[in-house]
C-alpha cells in the first residue's frame, strides 16, 4: 500500500482521495450492473416480496452509499490507489486456469505436478532444481491424501494410459 | 439437577463405547486436518462423509461429523495464525492477531492460546448444552422472522465496526456480499436470478469459493509483490508455551469470549463466524488498549478461538430442539439425520434420550482428544513455518485448486476462485476489506427469507421490525453500535478536509 496522495490529485482532476473515487466508482458501476442484470425480475406483488426485490433493495442501498462516499473522495484527502504488479496476479492466474483446464483430461498425478511447476514462476526467488523435487514429492503427497486417504473423485492418470 | 447428571451418565455410557470413542477420534483428527487444510473446508467435509456414514449406526455417524465441525475449530486457527489463510471460515479474525504475533515470532503462545482457549470453551459448553438445552428453547421459540432479520443486521454492524479502516467502505462490502449472494435460483419461486442462463451459476456461487479466492489467492498474490524472505520466514519462535503473562492477559478474554460464544451460537443465524467475529469486536471496545488490536495482541486469539468453538457446540442447540438448522454445517446435519430416518426436532429429547445425550458427551469427549493431539502437535505445526514462502506458495495454489475441485468436481468454481483472487487484489488496492463481504455473502439469503417471511406475516407492514420488542431492541443495539463507531471518523474526517487546505 501506497500512502503518498497522488499528486495527479491535486490537479486539474481535484480528485482527493483517488483510492476511494476509483473503488466507489466500480461499485457503482456494480450496483447499475446487477440493477440491469436483475431488471426482468418480478418484484413485489402484494404483500410479497418477488424474486427480484431483495437483489434491488441491496444493489439501490450499495448504489446510494458508494455514490455518497465517491462525492466525499472528491473533497477529503486519502492515499492514492496502490501500484498494480503483473507477474504475481498473471502467473497465479494462469496456474489455475491450467489447472482447470488439465485436471479432466490428464488427471490428478500431472495436472498436480505441471500446475506445481506453473505456480513457482510468479515468484523471483524460486529456485528450478528445488522446485522440481518440491513439486515431485507434493504431487505425491497429495495423490495419497486427496486420492487414496480421502478417496476423492478423481482421475488419477490420462484416460488414455487406462 | 439429579436429572441432569442421570441424563449426562446416561450420554457418557453411550460415548464411551468403543466404536463412538473411535469414530470421534476419527472425526476430530479429520476435523483438524481439515481445518488446517485451506480449501478443504468442514462443509465439504462433511458433504464429501455424508454418503459414507450411511453404513454406521445414526449415534456414531452423528458423533464423528460432529467432530470434524469442532475439531476444525481448532486446525481452523493453526493456518490463520502460521500462514494468514483461514482454514476455516471462522477463523478470519484470528488472522489479524495471530498471523501478526507469528511475524514477531510468538506462533507458538498464538497457537498453545488458541488451543487452550478452545478446550475451555469446548467444556463450557458442552456443559451449557446440557444444562440449558431445554430451558432455551423457550427463548430461542420468541424469535419469529422480524427478530431473526433483525438479529443478523446486528451481526452484519459487528462485522463492520470490527473491520479494519473505514466504516462506511467495510458497509459497502458487506453490502457487495449482500448483493453478490442473490446470484443463483430464488428458492421461493426457482426462478434463475443474474445467472446469465449459465448453468454453472444456477445454485450461485458458493462461499467456499469466494473466500478461497479472497483469502487464499488474494494473499498469495500479495505476498508474491513483497520480497517474500521478509515473510514467515524470518519469524523466530521463542518457547512454544504461553508465558505466564500471556495467561493472565487471555483468561478474561477465554471468560467472554466463551460466554458469548455460547449465547451467540444458540440463536439461531449466528453461528461460530459471527462469535469469533463478535468476540474479537468486544475485546475491542471493552480493551484499555484498543490500538493494541491487529498488531498481535494474545487478547485477540483468545476470544475469537473460544468463541468459535463455544458456538460450534452451542450451535447443535438449535438443530435438536427445534429442528432448525443455523448455519450451513448444521443444515447438513439435518441431512444426515434425515439418512438416518430421525427427524430433528424437540422430540429427540424426549424420544431418543441416548441421542442426544451421547452428542453432548461426545464433545466434551472430543475435546478432551483435541487438545491432546493438538498441544504436543503443535511443533509440527510451527515448523511449517521453516518452509520457504517459494516452497510454500505453489503447495498452497495447489491445495486451494483439488480443495475446490473436489467440493462440486467443478472446474468453473476452481476459475471462479481465480477470478475472486484477482478481485481481492484489487480490493487490496482500494483498502477493501474481504472479511465483511464474506459474512454479507453468508448472510444475504438468510436476511432475505427472513425479510421476506416477516413482511408476508405483518401483511405489508414494514414497521413490524420497530414494533417487535425483541426486534426492536436488537436494532437499537445495532444503531447504538454503529453510532459509537462512526461518530469518531466522521470528526477525524472532516478535521482532513479543513486541516489539509
Amino acid at each position: 500500500m501506497t500512502d503518498g496522495v497522488d499528486p495527479k490529485a491535486h490537479g486539474g482532476l481535484r480528485i482527493r482521495n483517488p483510492q476511494d473515487f476509483w473503488g466507489c466508482l466500480a461499485l457503482i458501476g456494480l450496483a447499475l450492473f446487477s440493477l440491469w442484470a436483475g431488471s426482468d425480475l418480478p418484484g413485489i406483488q402484494g404483500f410479497s416480496f418477488g424474486p427480484g426485490t431483495a437483489p434491488r433493495v441491496f444493489a439501490v442501498c450499495l448504489l446510494v452509499l458508494a455514490g455518497g462516499v465517491l462525492l466525499w473522495s472528491i473533497i477529503a484527502a486519502g492515499p492514492a490507489v496502490g501500484r498494480f504488479h503483473a507477474r504475481g496476479p498473471i502467473v497465479v492466474m494462469a496456474s489455475i486456469l491450467a489447472f482447470a483446464a488439465m485436471i479432466r483430461p490428464l488427471g490428478l498425478f500431472i495436472t498436480t505436478f505441471a500446475c506445481f511447476m506453473i505456480a513457482a514462476a510468479a515468484s523471483k526467488e524460486t529456485r528450478w532444481l528445488e522446485t522440481t523435487l518440491t513439486a515431485f514429492f507434493f504431487t505425491i503427497g497429495a495423490v495419497l491424501l486427496f486420492f487414496y486417504g480421502l478417496s476423492l473423485q478423481f482421475q488419477l492418470w490420462p484416460a488414455f494410459m487406462q | 439437577m439429579a436429572d441432569l447428571f442421570s441424563n449426562l451418565s446416561l450420554g457418557f455410557l453411550v460415548a464411551a463405547s468403543l466404536q463412538n470413542l473411535l469414530l470421534c477420534l476419527i472425526g476430530v483428527i479429520v476435523g483438524t486436518l481439515v481445518g488446517v487444510l485451506p480449501g478443504v473446508g468442514s462443509v465439504a467435509t462433511i458433504a464429501m462423509l455424508l454418503p459414507i456414514t450411511f453404513g454406521l449406526p445414526p449415534i456414531g455417524a452423528l458423533i464423528m461429523l460432529a467432530g470434524i465441525y469442532y475439531g476444525a475449530q481448532y486446525g481452523g486457527s493453526t493456518t490463520s495464525i502460521l500462514v494468514n489463510i483461514p482454514g476455516e471460515a471462522t477463523s478470519v479474525v484470528t488472522t489479524l492477531d495471530g498471523h501478526q504475533m507469528a511475524q514477531q515470532g510468538r506462533a507458538g503462545p498464538a497457537l498453545a492460546i488458541a488451543a487452550i482457549g478452545s478446550f475451555f470453551a469446548g467444556c463450557v459448553a458442552t456443559l451449557l448444552v446440557a444444562a440449558l438445552g431445554a430451558p432455551l428453547t423457550s427463548i430461542a421459540l420468541l424469535f419469529r422472522p422480524p427478530e431473526y432479520f433483525s438479529l443478523m443486521v446486528v451481526g452484519l454492524i459487528f462485522a463492520v465496526v470490527l473491520a479494519k479502516g473505514s466504516i462506511p467502505k467495510a458497509i459497502l462490502m458487506v453490502l457487495v456480499g449482500l448483493l453478490m449472494s442473490q446470484i443463483g435460483q430464488d428458492l421461493e419461486t426457482g426462478v434463475g436470478r443474474m445467472t446469465f442462463n449459465i448453468p454453472d451459476l444456477a445454485d450461485g456461487i458458493h462461499l467456499s469459493v469466494v473466500a478461497m479466492g479472497l483469502f487464499g489467492f488474494t494473499e498469495i498474490i500479495r505476498n508474491l509483490e513483497n520480497n517474500t524472505s521478509r515473510d514467515i520466514l524470518k519469524t523466530k519462535i521463542d518457547g512454544l508455551m504461553p508465558k505466564r503473562a500471556d495467561l493472565v492477559a487471555s483468561a478474561p478474554a477465554i471468560g467472554r469470549g466463551t460466554i458469548l460464544g455460547s449465547i451467540l451460537g444458540i440463536l439461531p443465524g449466528g453461528g461460530a463466524i459471527i462469535a469469533s467475529f463478535a468476540a474479537y469486536g468486544l475485546e475491542k471496545k471493552i480493551s484499555k488498549h484498543p490500538e493494541d488490536f491487529g498488531r498481535g495482541t494474545i487478547v485477540g486469539v483468545a476470544a475469537p478461538e473460544s468463541a468459535n468453538n463455544a458456538a460450534a457446540q452451542t450451535s447443535f442447540i438449535p438443530l435438536l430442539t427445534l429442528g432448525i438448522p443455523p448455519n450451513a454445517v448444521m443444515a447438513l446435519m439435518v441431512g444426515a439425520m434425515t439418512l438416518h430416518g430421525i427427524v430433528p426436532g424437540p422430540q429427540i429429547i424426549t424420544k431418543q434420550p441416548e441421542l442426544f445425550w451421547g452428542m453432548i458427551a461426545s464433545m466434551w469427549i472430543g475435546n478432551l482428544m483435541l487438545i491432546i493431539i493438538n498441544l504436543p502437535m503443535i511443533g509440527i505445526w510451527v515448523r511449517l513455518l521453516r518452509i520457504p514462502y517459494r516452497s510454500l506458495f505453489p503447495c498452497i495454489i495447489l491445495f486451494c485448486c483439488i480443495g475446490i475441485y473436489s467440493v462440486n468436481n467443478s472446474t468453473f468454481d476452481v476459475v471462479m476462485a481465480g477470478v475472486f483472487g484477482l478481485v481481492g487484489y484489487w480490493m487490496a488496492k482500494h483498502d477493501f476489506e474481504p472479511a465483511p463481504l464474506v459474512l454479507g455473502w453468508v448472510l444475504g439469503p438468510l436476511m432475505e427469507e427472513n425479510l421476506r417471511r416477516a413482511i408476508l406475516i405483518s401483511h405489508g407492514d414494514y414497521t413490524v421490525f420497530f414494533r417487535q420488542p425483541i426486534s426492536a431492541a436488537l436494532l437499537a443495539i445495532a444503531a447504538g453500535i454503529l453510532i459509537v463507531a462512526v461518530l469518531p471518523t466522521i470528526k477525524r474526517k472532516r478535521e482532513t478536509v479543513f486541516v489539509d487546505d
